[in-house]
């Protein structure tokens, strides 16, 4: 995931590769700070396990993460 | 219940990984693990493959290397993190963001646009974002993310 100036260059760059702009698929870094903090924040300690599905689930949705592109089960 | 040898190293490895990235902002290769916990290569290695196959890290695709202990990257990139008076890389902005998450520190993250290349900033200070700009996009839907680690 990479960080853009703006619509427009992301725009640009989905174009270039013919990749589709999804709806959702957006963050602002606000919400990025939240993700990582939730994500890692206990990566480096002697207790970290791998999140479950569902706790990644409700991880993801308390950034507002949700929709059809956050959705982690397949089908 | 009791762990596994394997797991138990598994275990062994991942700790020493991942404090010796926080700690030096390197992350250490195999040869130097199997050195620091008196084991032989190949069974680092294998640890290393485990650990992998549990999406804990990303090996290189053809030495057997750590590429990311994620979130911190072994080489450098263009998502690089100030924190602590050291320089840890991240191999994308969410990992670069990770890197002062996961060491509970004051951070200035450094990346260019993905789409003109002009650099942008973001600090994380007192455990907020103290600045911001620009825009995260992911191009890959949740359920795909580890079909290709490397391009999401």
């Amino acid at each position: 995931m990479l960080l853009f100036r703006g619509e427009e260059h992301i725009d640009r760059w989905c174009s270039a590769r013919d990749l589709p702009r999804a709806e959702g698929a957006t963050l602002t870094p606000a919400q990025g700070w939240q993700l990582a903090q939730a994500w890692y924040k206990d990566k480096v300690k002697p207790q970290w396990r791998r999140h479950t599905l569902e706790e990644t689930e409700a991880l993801l949705a308390d950034v507002g993460l949700t929709g059809p592109f956050w959705n982690l089960r397949k089908g | 219940m009791m762990a596994s040898a394997s797991e138990a190293l598994s275990r062994d490895v991942r700790l020493y990984v991942f404090r010796r990235a926080a700690e030096s902002a390197r992350v250490p290769q195999p040869a130097q693990i199997a050195e620091a916990l008196r084991r032989p290569l190949p069974d680092i290695q294998e640890a290393l493959k485990q650990l992998a196959a549990g999406k804990v890290l990303i090996l290189a695709p053809n030495d057997g290397n750590i590429w990311a202990a994620n979130p911190f990257c072994a080489v450098p990139s263009g998502f690089r993190v100030e924190a602590g008076g050291k320089t840890y890389w991240g191999i994308c902005i969410w990992d670069a963001l990770g890197i002062p998450a996961a060491l509970g520190t004051d951070a200035v993250i450094r990346a260019p646009c993905g789409d003109c290349g002009q650099p942008m900033s973001l600090e994380v200070k007192d455990g907020t974002l103290a600045h911001g700009e620009g825009i995260i996009h992911f191009a890959v839907p949740a359920h795909h993310w580890w079909d290709n680690i490397g391009f999401t």
